[in-house]
């Protein structure tokens, strides 16, 4: 499926035409059920969440038109928010996300499936400009959902100390996205 | 996190606040609130959704990972039961921030996105159809345009730009090296819809541009656009 098909499901889908939901749901659930698993690291909880996505989807597909994402990542970006607001819901997370991962996840680690994906888009090659340690925290927060207090405590640093060294590392990547 | 130190001006500002909220690092309490602003606040969600476009080239790392059938079993349950919805549903609802995000984000849009937007249900192909995503000329006016040759029908979605008080805009036809020839006064509204007269017809194809300007109560008075151009853009077959 091309970028252009995607994008035609989810106007068709902003119709109110179920065939093409059922279509777009075959085509994208298995990558969003992904984004939700590895962010969440609990199937029950990922399979929850990937119903309210879809929900979202079948509901605010018109939503699409005003932004610059392609659909894919578009579709994704939905998953991840979504995910993202459920896990920040909890209290503490409930399993190790990465052990989750591990039994759930055969394909490559996401360093991995950057290269493979062939660096060429900008934010690797960004990323590869800062620290390997800072680049290593932009990926890890925006792959698994990573609180600044998780990332804090990972990284054994005060809470403060980690948000400014976020926000900086952020400020480097923007200087160099639009460089 | 005390208040203090997310208004020091060491934070990076906006655009900053929204790639921590994209990257998904944010506590709880401050994601609500950035999702509340990019409701609100249009510029805002267009760094939102700047950051979006700039990260997601990382979403690559994701696995696709088999889902068991009884979570589309559930989705249609819940979207196409007969049923009453349930209180449920409040709770879901209630953390659609990235959904109010780009409802917000109405900035420049790829044309082949626009073109996809309108495409006819699968039983409906025809090269009858047009699109145009009028964009701000010196404005924040904003519509998309879809042409239906066949019901000569021009449905427009209104995106951004509200109308001065005691103006209207009016959409106009035009084809290189012709005058402009209008369509009529725009109604008020977020989807709305113009008939196409006969004699008009012909004159919208590919290639043809289509234009809004500014006009008094009722259209122009001379037959030809008076006021500013505030919006304009090429018809694409779809």
């Amino acid at each position: 499926m091309t970028a252009q098909d995607i994008t035609k499901l989810i106007v068709r889908t902003s119709m109110g035409d179920r065939g093409a939901f059922d279509l777009l749901y075959r085509q994208t659930s298995a990558k969003l059920f992904g984004v939700c698993l590895r962010i969440l690291g609990d199937r029950a909880e990922a399979e929850e969440a990937l119903q309210e996505v879809f929900v979202k989807i079948w509901t605010k597909a018109d939503r699409f038109a005003v932004s610059d994402l392609s659909p894919i990542s578009w579709l994704a970006a939905i998953a991840r928010n979504h995910a993202i607001d459920r896990i920040r819901a909890r209290r503490r997370p409930t399993v190790d996300i990465d052990a989750a991962l591990d039994i759930a996840d055969p394909t490559p680690g996401p360093e991995a499936a950057a290269v493979a994906s062939g660096e060429s888009e900008r934010i690797h090659v960004c990323l590869d400009e800062l620290d390997k340690d800072r680049a290593a925290a932009v990926r890890g927060a925006y792959l698994k959902g990573e609180s600044y207090a998780e990332l804090a405590e990972r990284h054994g640093v005060p809470l403060n100390t980690m948000r400014t060294w976020l926000r900086r590392s952020l400020m480097k990547l923007r200087e160099c996205l639009e460089r | 996190m005390s208040p203090a130190d997310e208004n020091s001006p060491d934070t990076g500002g906006d655009d900053i606040l929204a790639a921590e909220y994209v990257v998904g690092v944010l506590p709880a309490e401050e994601r609500r609130e950035v999702a509340a602003r990019i409701e609100r606040d249009q510029a805002f969600a267009r760094l939102v959704d700047r950051w979006e476009v700039h990260l997601s080239p990382m979403a690559a790392a994701y696995p696709e990972i088999a889902v068991p059938p009884a979570v589309k079993a559930a989705i249609d349950r819940r979207l196409f039961a007969k049923a009453a919805p349930t209180p449920a549903r409040a709770s879901l609802w209630s953390s659609l921030a990235f959904w109010r995000g780009l409802a917000a984000a109405a900035a420049v849009l790829a044309v082949a996105i626009t073109v996809a937007y309108f495409v006819a249900p699968p039983s409906d192909q025809s090269p009858q159809r047009y699109v145009a995503s009028l964009a701000p000329q010196q404005s924040d006016v904003h519509y998309f345009v879809v042409y239906d040759a066949r019901t000569q029908d021009v449905g427009l979605s209104h995106v951004t730009g509200a109308r001065p008080e005691g103006r209207d805009f009016e959409l106009w036809v035009i084809e290189q090296g012709k005058e402009p020839v209008s369509l009529g006064v725009i109604p008020v509204g977020a989807s709305v819809h113009l008939a196409v007269a006969q004699a008009i017809r012909d004159r919208i194809a590919a290639g043809a541009m289509f234009a809004i300007s500014l006009e008094p109560p009722g259209g122009s008075p001379t037959g030809q656009p008076t006021g500013p151009v505030v919006a304009s853009g090429d018809l694409h077959d779809v």
